[in-house]
């Protein structure tokens, strides 16, 4: 067993505490990442969000780390011993280390806001090859495509880059499709926006993020993501089976 | 002894006669202009009105006042009612701020068992998939009611702990205005009353009442409005008399940089109270009267060229936020200050950077009215918005990092003990170590786009809000109830409280977040087995019970020791502040004569030091 030293501001209590932060950061960041599986990774928009997540959750190892270790380090370290029955030792404060953990954290802090800026622009830009419209309403959506074709699924090539218009006809809703990463608010009165460029064939579920009222819970419709031909004959096949309506009406 | 002797038993009544009033009011004037006499949203907003007059006017909150416009003096009456047992003061009204500040607490107390058990019924729904027992109705319902009844506990819990605290820790008599002091507590009675007829009707928005779907809901709603208007007078008023009473009270040689630091926490706060509070009183009603009178606020409104000749929604999220922003701090800088307060007296050292951590409970305060578009990223607001309120938002975290730093650096080379206070304490700086560093993760706007309205916030904000207010809040009680009691607390039970609900907590707050990456939105009443969640809602729910389990062992512990426990004597822990160098429990005139403030606060280990001299040396 080592001994350890009397003074608290020894060195050697400085450096054990050290290695044993590294040890606990990089413990913490692999648990951190294992528990928090972020589900969105099937869109263009969703790659600098969880690259962005990661890298919090490295940060977040590293501060946790920091405080309980050195916290427990204390906690074991300075408990008062049977029989002792003297003070703490006397010292009310250290103005360099005040001024450093104010320092440090505000250049963090404008780091974190570069990065920060950046992935936002990432994350919400995009083209608008394809164009549609979801509706959302109590408590359900519709989606309509610019050329009158009306679906209860949407359905959008992978690999393009699409404009979503959202638009509420009663209380906000919130539109997400939880593999694609951002969300967006539907709003009574406005016409809101995502861009979305999915990168996976599949089908995933639109889900209503915001709560709205009985049935919220239940406010999902599919979404299929399909191949660019898979899409254009479905775009063909919509758009008969919708003029043939027209016409017999 | 009758029963109506009782301010509250009278209350009750002036409450419903009030009710029944004012609803005829509402309808014979409904009746004059022509118009069918019931009408449920008029006839309840009247109602309310009325009612809550009717309960003030009866319990006795404001006799004194109407006296006075009467020409009428009304000396003091110090200690408990004439010719009526002494515990009927608690439930009348008192004027002394220790009856006050018990009233306040164990209201909290009470509200924090009924939100939680509200709680306790939608976890038990959400165990599993599936709808079982609650209709998404009432889970709308439950929901929304375990929110607003939590967030009112913790109001009356802050308003405890400075109640009680404040005056004896500056050696006041008592708070400048002793019966505004009363008039505030006694106005978030009648308004938990009409919160708890909502659940009647039913309301689905959440705590949030987000218009238009708080325009549309059950009449519910109405209720809601008024009954946090009331609790939010209650904020206002009383953090008026507090930030009087440390301004003009203290005691000679008490500057404001030797105050014990929970008055700086309470100085904050109170800061925070009387402003920002008045946004959220008058924002819900604007919603109550747009329901009410159709006055157009939030609602759009077209005109026949399709013009929106009415509201904005997203006005009202600026206003509810530009309040409830800021009132998150409401619930955790008191917490903070409580934390900072036992850390010396256990570390028997003086804490570290006093005026550090005073100051940044000042700029949390102030930084914390500039972020509250964090809550709207994703709402559709102006996009360099969202820019602007990432980078306001992650400057929090600087003076929040200063308050941990300068903890651990109050800890460092203590001489260490555990009580279950300390315990607490501890405890509380875990886990809001998990909800603050959660916090910047929502700041930066893109990974917020992902986890907004999802688990991950749920877990973020129970996280803060467990360790800001509820552990400290705990530490808080078992350090002050020998002093409050002059009993001893059973240490065992506490610690076996401790044990069960902190690891509980840590638990449910990271499968909180776990669920929330998976997908699993906030508030729904049911949720899709596909996304692989059901076994973290197991566990949130198992944790939560283990919580709420270890909280019963806390109120038993409670009840028990003010019969049973040892003998607490003055000071059990050593401490320097003024209240602990008088009796316990305190005598009704806290201090027998002024204190004079000789020393620092929190010179532990300074050989020879003290704090307070208490005789008021001697000099006049
Ligand atoms: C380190 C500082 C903190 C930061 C950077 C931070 C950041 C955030 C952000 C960005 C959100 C919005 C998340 C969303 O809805 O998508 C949020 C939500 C929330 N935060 Fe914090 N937070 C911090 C500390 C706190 C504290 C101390 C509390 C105190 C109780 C708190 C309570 C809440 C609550 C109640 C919500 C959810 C509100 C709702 O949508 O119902 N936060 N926080
Ligand atoms: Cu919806
Ligand atoms: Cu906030």
């Amino acid at each position: 067993m080592l001994k350890l030293p009397q003074s608290s501001t020894d060195r050697k209590h400085f450096v054990i505490v050290g290695a044993l932060v590294v040890i606990a950061t990089i413990a913490l960041g692999f648990f951190l990442l294992a528990i928090l599986p972020v589900k969105a990774q099937h869109s263009v928009q969703a790659e600098p969000i969880r690259w962005l997540f990661q890298l919090h959750v490295w940060l977040i190892a590293f501060l946790f780390a920091l405080v309980v270790v050195f916290m427990l380090y204390a906690l074991i370290v300075f408990r008062k011993r049977k029989g002792d029955d003297s003070e703490g030792e006397h010292f009310e404060g250290n103005t360099t280390l005040e001024v450093a953990w104010t320092v440090i954290p505000l250049i963090l802090v404008v780091i974190f806001s570069f990065i920060g800026f950046q992935t936002l622009r990432d994350a919400t830009r995009g083209g608008d090859e394809v164009q549609v419209e979801a509706v959302g309403f109590q408590w359900s959506w519709t989606f309509n495509y610019p050329n009158g074709v009306v679906s209860q699924e949407m359905v959008l090539p992978v690999n393009k880059p699409a404009l979503i218009s959202l638009r509420a006809t009663d209380v906000i809703h919130s539109f997400w499709v939880v593999e694609w990463g951002p969300k967006q608010d539907l709003v009574p009165g406005m016409t809101t926006r995502i861009h979305i460029t999915p990168t996976k064939v599949g089908e995933f579920q639109i889900v209503c993020a915001e709560l709205c009222g009985l049935s919220h819970w239940s406010m999902v419709a599919k979404v299929r993501v399909v191949p660019e031909d898979e899409y254009i004959a479905w775009m063909n096949q919509k758009l008969v089976e919708q003029n043939i309506q027209t016409a017999s009406r | 002894m009758q029963l109506t002797s009782l301010g509250l038993v009278r209350g009750i009544i002036g409450y419903f006669v009030g009710l029944v009033i004012g609803m005829a009011v509402v309808m014979i004037s409904r009746l004059a202009l022509g118009m069918s006499a019931w009408d449920q949203e008029a006839g309840w907003v009247g109602g309310i009105v009325f009612a809550t007059i009717g309960f003030m006017l009866a319990v006795g909150s404001m006799t004194d006042w109407l006296k006075w416009t009467r020409g009428v003096e009304t000396p003091f009456h110090h200690g408990p009612p004439v010719g009526k047992p002494a515990w009927t003061r608690y439930f009348s009204v008192d004027y002394n701020h220790k009856v006050i500040g018990i009233q306040y607490g164990v209201t909290g107390f009470l509200l924090l068992i009924i939100g939680g058990s509200f709680a306790l019924v939608f976890r038990a729904e959400l165990a599993d998939s599936g709808i079982s027992f609650l209709q998404p109705g009432t889970y709308n319902t439950f929901l929304s009611m375990h929110a607003w009844v939590a967030l009112a506990s913790i109001l009356l819990g802050v308003g405890g702990m400075a109640n009680y605290l404040v005056p004896l820790m500056i050696g006041a008599e008592d708070m400048a205005f002793p019966r505004l002091n009363a008039f505030a507590y006694w106005i978030n009675v009648p308004a938990i009353i009409t919160l708890m007829i909502s659940m009647l009707f039913g309301w689905d928005s959440g705590w949030t009442a987000y218009p238009p779907l708080s325009l549309r809901g059950p009449v519910g709603y109405q209720m809601v409005f008024w009954a946090i208007f009331g609790i939010g007078l209650s904020s206002i008023l009383g953090s008026l008399n507090l930030i009087v009473t440390m301004l003009t009270m203290r005691p000679k040689g008490m500057t404001l940089f030797r105050m014990p630091i929970f008055c700086w926490a309470i100085l904050a706060t109170s800061i925070i109270q009387l402003t920002a509070t008045q946004l959220i009183g008058l924002a819900f009603l604007m919603l109550s009267f747009e329901r009410t009178l159709g006055m157009p606020f939030f609602n759009p409104l077209y005109n026949a060229l399709g013009e929106n000749i009415g509201g904005q929604p997203l006005l009202f999220q600026h206003l509810f936020w530009f309040y409830s922003h800021p009132a998150v701090y409401v619930f955790v800088l008191p917490g903070l200050g409580i934390i900072s307060e036992l850390l010396p007296v256990f570390a028997r050292k003086p804490l570290f950077g006093y005026r550090w951590i005073a100051l940044s409970s000042l700029a949390i305060a102030l930084v914390g009215f500039l972020v509250w578009g964090h809550h709207m990223f994703t709402s559709g607001y102006g996009e360099y918005l969202r820019v602007v309120f990432m980078i306001s938002t992650l400057l929090v975290a600087v003076p929040t990092g200063v308050k941990f730093f300068s903890w651990l650096g109050t800890l460092w080379g203590g001489r260490l003990t555990f009580p279950t206070p300390m315990l607490f304490t501890l405890g509380a700086i875990s886990v809001f170590l998990i909800g603050g560093l959660s916090g910047p993760i929502l700041a930066t706007a893109a990974t917020d786009l992902f986890l907004h309205d999802s688990y991950f916030v749920v877990g973020h904000f129970h996280a803060t809000i467990f360790g800001g207010f509820v552990f400290p809040f705990f530490a808080a009680i078992y350090y002050w109830y020998p002093k409050i009691t002059g009993r001893m607390y059973n240490e065992t039970l506490g610690k076996i409280h401790f044990w069960l609900m902190t690891p509980g907590f840590w638990v449910m707050s990271l499968a909180q977040m776990t669920a929330g990456t998976m997908g699993m939105r906030r508030r729904i009443a049911d949720y899709d087995p596909a996304l692989g969640v059901e076994p973290v809602h197991m566990l949130i729910t198992i944790a939560g019970f283990v919580i709420a389990f270890s909280i019963l062992l806390m109120i038993y512990n409670l009840f028990t020791s003010a019969e049973v426990g040892a003998l607490a004597g003055n000071n059990p822990w050593r401490s320097r502040s003024p209240e602990w160098q008088i009796p316990s429990p305190v005598p009704e005139h806290s201090y027998a004569r002024p204190i004079t403030v000789v020393g620092e606060p929190y010179d532990y280990g300074l050989a020879g030091s003290t704090y307070v001299a208490m005789a008021g040396a001697g000099d006049d």
